[in-house]
């Protein structure tokens, strides 16, 4: 028997629990047992082989070594052993798959467990699975779909064996991260799962309605593993008997599922009763959704309709950017991502490359940074194929890569990326003689990129044609061969079309306006995904007014849910401006971030940049500082008054980013090696970033090592510290004894929920800072003020 | 979850402020309530037979280290051990506002915790309900007293709540999502004498943490 044959059938039928069948002991680890009692789980199998089950799942979910670590019991061995002693159990009865189960970490942006960790601890379990002979694996009880694609990935690199994957989602129809069912189908079929479904979770009756959405958003087999009901607290035992549970699986395969099976508190009962329930049925026709679609690992966006893609994460022409990158500086990303995100785009394009920059390395820190604070899935950027490869890896869902063209080496070396990751492509309408003049030369390349694609198996919807936008002083026939060219594409090979607006208005006067105009003409010839900056006055509103106008809004909904405060808010901010005899100082002292921003503006039109952080930002923050000491206003208008400075320091930044800093040294801060909570430190940052220091913040969870080099890097006098765990004050005193060691002449400060002055003294630090303005105080009497 | 479902003084004690002017207290208002949007409390709890020996104390088969943690649960016939979190929106909401404007994302994290001690009631008092005891200690955490918080990782296990409700722990005990908590709390047919001495019973006297302690007025 082979998998082939079995998905030949009309269903097949999986096992049920383990756990609880294998009656543990409180305490007793379940893949020891498989060194320790293989008779006890091979009776399992046994029976549930019995029972009808065609594939056993081999007693692994659990056998990781990063799960495993400490236990004693080595992951390979125990794996090793569970396949043979489960083909031994059921013979030629059932086929046996390697289970692989979460990790129980949680990676970023949730958690600290990297990519690699995770893809490094799968990688030991299907090599072993492989070795011992399993006949296929599967993936199951996953919440995360980064560290599921990190699963999958390994089994796909390290074997041949197919691989059936099953998320778990709770009764709002997202995982326990937020990853919604569309987002798990659509990156895990290209990622080359064989069949993918639902398991554990809930009951039958709270997966079905999930089943259904599934369907809707794979052709792939579908997989239905419930739980046995809900468990009751004291005794742990799931509420539904075999016929109950048994009795909605019709309804199962009525829309669709291929594959039955039970997760915990079934048994081989419930296997058998299912077999029965489906035995005079048939499945049901699948419908699939109409719309291709992307997604990051928390939000699927269809492209149904015009959809925008921000422009803004790339150096090209952005000196403030540029200089970000170099510093290695993502809050500025972050920040821009954010804005973008906020003003409307469905998507953000993300470009890090620009001379002296490791784009291979650079570009997945940037990926990360930037999911941390959007939900938008992204178009990675980058012409190399290193660069795109490595944040394809550790990008959560189906991206965009930008791009591919009608060369070649670029068909040959992008290409197979795209397959391997089951990404959408963007094909540039070039080729090796350069952009053809004509719509219908373009048109052709765009085709030639086509079908290279599919021939290698991708999706026609995949893949995006850029018909390229050239600059309309150039020449007067090149914007419409252009929008041609987009309509070409839009009709005849109905692609979803990609073109960078702005150029069309490179070099001539109110750009602007010739944007808004040209947008909306490629959108009513057929573009479907403008790259633009939808910040820029009146971008996005073209495309909401368009999206309404062509019918993609019913009823108005989304056009009017964007306006309804427009009539209020430029009276709001008329009432900003008249507040005349507003001062510099007074925005800050009184938190008033736009006010700020714009006076420091005014200010930097008669005044040197370092003279407004002197002489105006720094007595203004010093007040505030004062009247904290003295209880009159406290931490969060302390913190106030320092995001209203930050704001004008990042106009004053924007203003001097060719000349360098207003900087007054340097100081390294990170959360300690172990430590996730850093609210305290970005507190500490703020504020010394308020007092004109160049901070380098190393972020949270930072190994000692790395902070000593960071300091040693940068020869900064101070090092700041922060731990909120009991459990991590000793990373934070090895970090100090290091420190002492290489680098004896930095003082450190620490801070943190857990410390007190003995105690900072006790681990050697030179300063224990009671609060943020306290790391300031410090800080000014290390750098001598 | 309803922002009225909110302490606001336990917020602003949260934020270390007893007061705030009206455009803070707007703010506020609003931070409260997208965060109360983002909320998804999941919780899960266990009821088990607890043992006690010359060795400590245990519950379902765990032993649970420490003194305190003993003398805690002296004389309950039965201990529930519970988890909650706010789930990870909430940590993406307070990360978020960290990039964008740290005043809201302190008042994010003031409401979260208000949110996760009102999730904790209210499994409460829905064991208060459901199991019907003459008498209940405080609810205990691994941390307070000499109960290690390295067990953090043994009442996880014991809850699987990384399965069940999508919580786990780190090497270094932390627990993520970070708005979450453990908790024991016993039940007794006797009256539990040292019940309140840590997790706030609001009686200070022998409390370990009066010191530096904010709740304490």
């Amino acid at each position: 028997m082979d998998l082939k044959t079995l998905l030949a059938n009309e269903y097949v039928f999986l096992d049920g629990g383990m756990g609880t069948m294998l009656g543990l002991a409180p305490g007793e680890l379940p893949e020891r047992l498989n060194l320790t009692q293989p008779e006890r789980v091979a009776a399992v199998h046994k029976a549930y082989a019995q029972a009808g089950s065609q594939i056993i799942y081999a007693n692994t979910f659990g056998a990781n070594p990063l799960k495993l670590a400490g236990t004693g019991v080595d992951a390979a061995e125990s794996i090793k052993a569970a396949i043979k002693l489960a083909k031994q159990a059921v013979g030629e009865q059932a086929l046996v798959a390697l289970d692989i189960g979460p990790t129980g970490q949680l990676m970023p942006p949730a958690g600290q467990m990297t990519f690699e960790a995770a893809y490094d601890s799968f990688r030991v379990m299907c090599e072993a699975g492989k070795d011992a002979g399993a006949d296929l694996i599967v993936i199951e009880t996953m919440s995360d779909l980064l560290e599921t694609k990190a699963a999958l990935l390994a089994a796909k690199e390290s074997t041949d064996l197919p691989v059936f994957v099953t998320m778990t989602f709770t009764e709002n129809g997202r995982t326990f991260t937020g990853c919604p069912i569309s987002a798990a189908a659509i990156t895990l079929e290209g990622l080359g799962a064989c069949a993918i479904g639902i398991n554990c979770s809930l009951g039958p009756d709270e997966i079905l309605p999930m089943m259904q959405e599934l369907s809707k958003w794979t052709s792939l087999p579908l997989i239905a593993k419930p739980n046995a009901g809900l468990p009751d607290p004291v005794t742990s035992e799931y509420h539904l008997t075999a016929d109950d549970f048994a009795a909605y699986m019709p309804q199962f395969a009525a829309c669709g599922v291929q594959i039955f099976g039970g997760c915990c508190g079934t048994t081989p009962d419930f296997i058998r009763a299912t077999r029965k329930a489906l035995e005079n049925t048939s499945r049901g026709e699948r419908v699939l959704q109409k719309h291709r679609a992307i997604c990051s690992g928390t939000k699927t966006v269809l492209l149904d309709m015009p959809r925008i893609i921000g422009e803004r994460i790339n150096p090209t022409g952005k000196k403030r950017m540029k200089q970000a990158l170099l510093d290695h500086d993502f809050d500025y990303l972050r920040g821009e991502a954010i804005s973008q995100t906020d003003a409307g785009a469905d998507i953000l394009d993300v470009n890090v490359g620009t001379p002296g920059i490791d784009e291979a390395a650079i570009l997945p820190q940037a990926v990360q940074a930037i999911m941390e604070v959007t939900d938008l899935p992204l178009q990675l950027d980058s012409s190399s194929v290193e660069a795109l490869e490595a944040a394809l890896r550790i990008y959560p869902g189906k991206p965009i890569i930008n791009s591919v063209n009608g060369k070649e080496e670029s068909l040959k070396e992008v290409l197979p990326l795209v397959k391997h990751y089951g990404a959408a492509i963007v094909g540039l309408t070039l080729d090796e003689n350069g952009i053809p003049q004509t719509a219908q030369e373009r048109f052709e390349i765009g085709k030639r990129i086509l079908e290279r694609a599919q021939a290698l198996g991708i999706p026609k919807g995949d893949v995006f044609l850029d018909c390229l936008t050239l600059t309309a002083s150039t020449g007067e026939s090149g914007p419409v061969e252009t929008l041609k060219a987009v309509r070409a594409v839009r009709e005849e090979l109905g692609l979803q079309t990609v073109l960078g607006v702005s150029n069309i208005s490179f070099g001539l006067p109110n750009r602007p306006l010739i944007n808004r105009n040209f947008l909306c003409m490629a959108m009513q010839n057929g573009l479907t995904l403008p790259i633009m900056n939808p910040m820029a006055e009146g971008m996005t509103d073209t495309v909401r007014a368009f999206r309404m106008l062509a019918g993609f809004d019913p009823n108005c909904e989304n056009f009017i849910e964007a306006y309804r405060d427009a009539g209020a808010a430029p009276a709001a901010s008329q009432a900003q401006q008249s507040k005349g005899d507003l001062t510099l100082e007074g925005a800050v002292i009184h938190g008033l971030r736009q006010d700020a921003a714009r006076l420091t503006e005014e200010a930097l039109k008669d005044h040197a940049a370092l003279d407004v952080v002197n002489e105006m930002l720094i007595p203004a923050l010093d007040a505030v500082g004062e009247d904290y000491e003295k209880g009159k206003v406290f931490l969060p208008q302390l913190i106030q008054a320092a995001t209203a400075a930050q704001s004008a320091f990042g106009v004053i930044k924007q203003s001097m980013a060719s000349q360098g800093g207003a900087d007054k040294g340097k100081i390294v801060i990170a959360t300690v090696q172990g430590d996730v909570h850093d609210i305290g430190k970005n507190i500490v940052r703020l504020l010394l970033e308020n007092y004109g220091y160049d901070v380098i913040d190393l972020g949270k969870d930072v190994p000692p090592q790395k902070i000593v080099d960071a300091a040693i890097e940068n020869k900064v006098k101070l090092v700041g510290l922060s731990a909120l765990m009991t459990t991590t004050v000793g990373a934070m005193e090895e970090t100090i004894r290091l420190l002492n060691e290489q680098y004896p002449e930095c003082k450190t400060v620490v801070g943190g929920a857990v410390l007190t002055a003995d105690y900072a003294q006790q681990i050697g630090a030179d300063c224990y800072a009671k609060d943020a303005k306290a790391s300031v105080d410090y800080a000014k009497t290390v750098y001598g003020e | 979850m309803r922002p009225s479902d909110l302490d606001k003084d336990e917020i602003l004690m949260l934020m270390g402020t007893p007061e705030l002017d009206a455009g803070l207290s707007q703010m506020l208002d609003k931070c409260t309530q997208e965060l109360c949007k983002a909320v998804q409390p999941r919780t899960i709890y266990r009821v088990l037979p607890v043992e006690h020996s010359e060795h400590g104390v245990s519950i379902g088969g765990l032993a649970l280290e420490g003194k305190d943690i003993a003398l805690h649960l002296t004389g309950c016939e039965k201990a529930v051990l519970m988890a909650a979190t706010l789930s990870s929106a909430v940590d993406a909401l307070i990360r978020r506002a960290q990039v964008t404007d740290m005043t809201k994302a302190l008042m994010y994290d003031a409401a979260a915790g208000a949110a996760i001690e009102r999730v904790c009631g209210d499994i409460e008092k829905e064991i208060k309900t459901k199991y019907v005891y003459p008498y209940y200690t405080a609810r205990f955490s691994a941390g307070y007293g000499d109960f290690p918080i390295t067990q953090q990782a043994d009442l996880i296990r014991m809850l699987d709540a990384s399965r069940k409700i999508g919580l786990t722990v780190t090497a270094a005990q932390t627990l993520l999502p970070l708005k979450s908590v453990t908790a024991v709390i016993g039940l007794s047919h006797e009256p539990v004498k040292d019940a309140r001495r840590f997790g706030c019973g609001r009686s200070c006297d022998e409390c370990p943490y009066k010191d530096d302690c904010k709740i304490r007025k």
